[in-house]
């Protein structure tokens, strides 16, 4: 084995900006000319050469995926021939937003931004955190092995946040090109059927989840062409920390350990390369970025992490994730500054040279700091649960990071010049396309409508997929993502039950890219709505609710592209500051296009809008399916005649449509009725109107099985197909229906219907009537065929 | 009188521990759950039953349970099977199933990749066989659990030993939908003293009604998994 360091010099001082930008691509370090200009500089200033650990160091410090950089940009916008300059999409619409409204809510959020995972408050003892991450370029490459490690991430993250947070629950969301795409439309080689991805990114999930015991309890699945070439997947944990393991602090003198899985060449360059878009050699070139996972190693892991954090012997966590070592002790050592002994670290096969170590993405390693003299318990709890606990490094408060491979320094860096990467000035428009005139529906076939809706891959059961997960582990999960008479009806949501807790977690989310295509500012509006109206529709305290931003965009040098992101986050910042959701935590993919044939293909601004709430009491667990077979059916909320962006358009093929938009004041005072009247018992069950509209939010009611459905006649299309945000269905008992409707007064609520016993029938008025067996085998046939 | 004690093993990817430790302790037993690493097969004379949960030990690469078996044996010898012996009682949830059917406590049998070649999520309708088995007794019939499984099915060395396992009473359990193709919808085996008991389905996932599917399922605070570690540990404290 090697003994000595195996690093270089590489002159950058004397080269031009296009030696420089060269010298980047060689090394991949995907930073641009003036990043590397700024490098020259830094170097100039300390008089010497950096190594290639230093370089690899800054390149993943400095990438897009460690440092959102876009989202830190100073943009220049123009929308609708109106400009303005957007100072930072992170600071203007997350981060102001989400500090206004900690400061008029103190004490619900007790950490955001900073850390691995935002934190709320869910009692006076316990706080809870939810952190999402994509793993596309990986997912795209080997779905398995990308959805894995992405699951397995994001785990770690959980692992990483405070001293230590337990993960208790986990969501993935998808985005796919349609399962039955015909092969030969499919250009560029190697380029995986969505198909294929679908079983490899779900099986990639399942066998990381279920393996380490969280149960994977809410989810989506978007089919559009769009994402042929660029998959979305994300994954996102739920944890739950003791509140006084929240805070965490390196001091001079504690030991930096390494814990976990060794280090070996898979996952080089992993932050890099996602931050770059693919191309048809991508998919044999960049192999070695994806990770290869093993839970059972993650778990070992856990299970020592939290036996160490409940000993109190944790004085700071974090993951190796993207950049491994040298972000997770660049983070840990970013103040206090220390040295880092490369020889120290576990590999698993010889001859990885000093960058290699430093960088590399293996899976399963977490880096703690720790008191000296906690290391015999912790060296015992590693003995214990059987994992590999390493002495990496040590903090001195020097404020360098020092790297040291052999007895030889390969790395000196003083942090504080590295936070700064030079920022980015972008421009952007954005231009309202025209919208076609209202379609008229008045001959539409509204059975034959509602069964090709429920047939529909954006409506489907995605019960195939549910069953692979273990949704039920650590036996806390009273609300299922299948539920009802017969465990097979869709919910708004996940409801957890917390150990040692009254009080529950209630997680959910929305995805609406269709929307984004014509009115991304409306998209932002509705997936805050809609997530928020979930929550509230399970159970949650619409006053304890928090919310994560996943962003995934094409091309951001496309100054439509980076338009439309512009005004996606201000539609989401408008929605949060109206119903006083702060954001916790977020992330961003960039590059998700695809070149092939000298064009470059993007996919739509997407945003994840996911959000946890607090359910105050087991009891006001609220289930989508109906319940009694004498209850009355309430609609609440405005229906509207836009149909841009509905299921309905796309299936009739309507055109470009206007979008509707939330009345966020009046959908407000909506949820904060209907949460009184769950409070109070008056509510049996609700489910919100989303993908579909009214018809198939009555059809999955029926779903449950316990009772027949009768609404009333004249609804027509639009009433039945139509998205508008806010619109949610309540089953009440008969004897509350005056009182509930009395509390909703001069809000939009009526009685539309009544549930009876009966042969198991959906009736709406004269136009519907079909067995509930038969719509709902339309509804389960579209996925099983393909998965 | 001191109130049985449960011993439940973890192995590195054992992950049901935490609630079927919470059942254990619902149903009124002292519990230790310990790493195999540490579990000292001198004291297992200390406990009343040992408790083998679910989850996917050493990841269940090869066939379910293997590598657990042979980490038992490198480890702790013959101590189970000598506590089993001297009249101890076993109780095997999925994974743990998998395991005391691998170590040789059960009758022979294996539990391979369900029919479907999927993992599978669900509840499921099951059948009472061995009304005096010191784990069911107190349970009806007819009931439900629960089950979270990709290597449910249970096969025995020929054919016609499950009928065997059937008429002597050692399927202790059955499936009354047959999900996952187990021979004769075995769901659980016992040995021929009943005092092991290995199942697939989980009953510590349903120990109130808060965690079944259906909101109206019953008015009953206690779910029938919750029968199952309240009957053995009544019969373990009668016979303290």
């Amino acid at each position: 084995m090697s003994e000595a360091p195996s690093f270089h010099r590489i002159p950058v001082r004397h080269l031009s900006g296009s030696d420089l930008l060269a010298l980047s691509k060689r090394m991949k370090l995907s930073l641009s000319e003036e990043d590397m200009l700024a490098v020259q500089r830094i170097y100039l200033e300390w008089d010497r050469e950096p190594t290639d650990v230093e370089l690899e160091v800054i390149a993943q410090t400095w990438s897009e995926h460690c440092k959102h950089r876009i989202f830190g940009a100073r943009i220049e916008h123009v929308r609708d021939g109106v400009a303005e300059t957007v100072d930072g999409l992170f600071r203007t619409f997350v981060r102001e937003v989400s500090e206004e409204i900690m400061a008029a809510k103190p004490g619900f959020v007790l950490s955001a931004f900073h850390d691995n995972a935002g934190f709320i408050c869910l009692d006076e003892n316990l706080a809870v955190c939810l952190k999402a991450e994509t793993h596309n370029h990986p997912s795209a490459i080997e779905p398995y092995a990308g959805s894995n490690t992405g699951l397995g991430g994001v785990i770690r993250d959980i692992l990483g946040a405070g001293q230590g947070a337990k993960p208790i629950g986990s969501l993935d969301v998808f985005c796919f090109g349609y399962p039955d795409t015909d092969p030969a439309e499919i250009k560029g080689e190697d380029v995986i059927h969505p198909r294929g991805i679908l079983r490899g990114v779900v099986r990639g999930v399942r066998d990381y989840g279920n393996r380490m015991g969280i149960p994977t309890v809410a989810g989506a699945i978007q089919f559009d062409p769009a994402y042929l070439y660029n998959p979305l997947v994300y994954c996102g944990t739920a944890g739950v920390i003791p509140r006084w393991a929240i805070g965490k602090k390196v001091e001079a003198g504690h030991l930096v350990i390494a814990v976990g899985g060794r280090t070996g060449r898979d996952g080089l360059k992993g932050a890099t390369f996602s931050s770059a878009a693919l191309d048809d050699t991508s998919h044999v070139e960049d192999q070695q970025a994806v990770q290869i996972g093993n839970p059972i190693e993650e778990k070992k892991v856990s299970d020592f992490l939290l036996a160490a954090r409940d000993a109190r012997l944790i004085e700071f966590v974090t993951d190796c994730g993207a950049g491994g070592f040298s972000s997770a002790a660049g983070e840990m050592l970013s103040d206090c500054g220390g040295t880092i002994w490369l020889e120290r670290a576990p590999l698993k096969e010889e001859g990885l040279v000093s960058w290699e170590i430093f960088i590399s993405e293996s899976q399963e390693r977490m880096v703690l700091a720790v008191k000296e003299e906690s290391m015999p318990e912790l060296r015992r709890l590693a003995g214990m649960y059987e994992t590999e606990l390493c002495v990496l490094g040590e903090a001195d408060g020097s404020g360098v990071l020092k790297v040291s491979h052999h007895g030889t320094e390969v790395c000196r860096l003083d942090n504080s010049s590295l936070h700064e990467a030079p920022r980015q000035h972008r421009r952007a428009n954005w231009t309202t396309p025209a919208f076609g005139a209202e379609p008229d529906l008045s001959g539409l076939d509204l059975a034959g409508t509602l069964k090709a809706l429920l047939g529909d891959f954006a409506v489907c059961s995605r019960e195939p997929i549910i069953r692979e997960y273990d949704h039920e582990v650590q036996g806390n999960t009273v609300l299922k993502p299948l539920a009802g008479g017969r465990e097979d009806a869709p919910q708004d949501g996940a409801v957890l039950r917390i150990d040692g807790s009254h009080q529950l977690l209630a997680i959910g989310l929305s995805i609406l890219p269709e929307w984004g295509k014509t009115d991304p500012e409306a998209m932002g509006l509705a997936v805050v709505d809609e997530c928020f109206r979930q929550l509230v529709c399970i159970g949650a305290n619409p006053d304890r609710i928090a919310l994560l931003d996943n962003f995934c965009m094409g091309n951001p040098n496309d100054e439509r592209e980076l338009g439309a992101l512009v005004e996606t986050c201000r539609g989401m910042a408008t929605a949060a500051r109206a119903y006083a959701a702060p954001f916790v935590s977020g992330k961003d993919s960039f590059y998700n296009y695809f070149e092939v044939d000298g064009q470059s293909i993007s996919i739509p601004v997407t945003l994840l809008l996911s959000g946890m709430g607090i359910v105050e009491s087991l009891e006001h667990v609220t289930g989508s399916t109906i319940r009694r077979t004498d209850s009355v059916l309430l609609l609440l909320g405005q229906s509207s005649r836009d149909l841009g962006g509905s299921v309905l358009a796309r299936h009739l093929q309507l055109g470009t449509l206007r979008v509707p938009r939330p009345d966020l004041q009046l959908n407000l005072a909506l949820y904060r009725v209907l949460h009184g009247a769950i409070r109070d018992g008056l509510v049996l069950s609700a489910h919100d109107v989303s993908e579909g509209g009214l018809g198939v939010t009555l059809a999955e009611m029926a779903f449950g099985e316990k009772a027949d459905i009768e609404v009333e006649s004249g609804l027509t299309a639009f009433d039945l197909f139509n998205e508008s945000p806010g619109q949610i269905v309540l089953e009440v008992p008969v004897a509350a229906r005056d009182e509930v409707l009395a509390r909703f007064k001069g809000l939009p609520a009526r009685a539309i219907g009544k549930t009876r016993s009966g042969a198991g029938r959906l009736r709406i008025g004269d136009e519907l009537d079909e067995p509930v067996s038969s719509l709902k085998a339309i509804w389960k046939a579209p996925l099983a065929a393909h998965y | 009188m001191a109130r049985p004690k449960a011993l439940l093993f973890k192995f590195p990817g054992t992950n049901a521990d935490t609630e079927t430790d919470r059942a254990l302790r619902l149903a009124g037993f002292e519990t230790d759950v310990q790493p195999i690493a540490v579990i000292d097969p001198l004291r297992l004379g200390d406990y009343r039953l040992l408790v083998f949960s679910g989850g996917f030990s050493y990841g269940d690469y090869v066939m379910a349970g293997r590598l657990a078996q042979l980490e038992i044996e490198r480890r702790l010898g013959t101590a189970i099977r000598d506590f089993h012996q001297a009249g101890g009682h076993l109780l095997g949830i999925c994974n743990g199933f998998q395991i005391l059917s691998k170590i040789g406590i059960l009758p022979p049998a294996s539990l391979i990749a369900n029919v479907s070649g999927r993992f599978v999520c669900r509840w499921v309708p099951l059948q009472r066989m061995a009304r005096e088995n010191p784990f069911l007794s107190g349970l009806p019939d007819e009931f439900e659990l629960p089950v979270a499984h990709a290597e449910g099915r249970l096969v025995t060395p020929a054919p016609e030993d499950a009928e065997g396992y059937l008429r002597d009473g050692l399927a202790a359990l059955t499936y009354r939908e047959n999900f996952n193709g187990s021979i004769a919808a075995i769901a659980g085996l016992q040995d021929a003293s009943g005092r092991a008991l290995g199942l697939m389905p989980h009953p510590e996932r349903f120990i109130d009604r808060h965690q079944h599917y259906d909101r109206d399922w019953s008015a009953a605070d206690h779910g029938w998994g919750h029968y199952l570690f309240q009957s053995i540990y009544q019969r373990l404290a009668e016979s303290a």
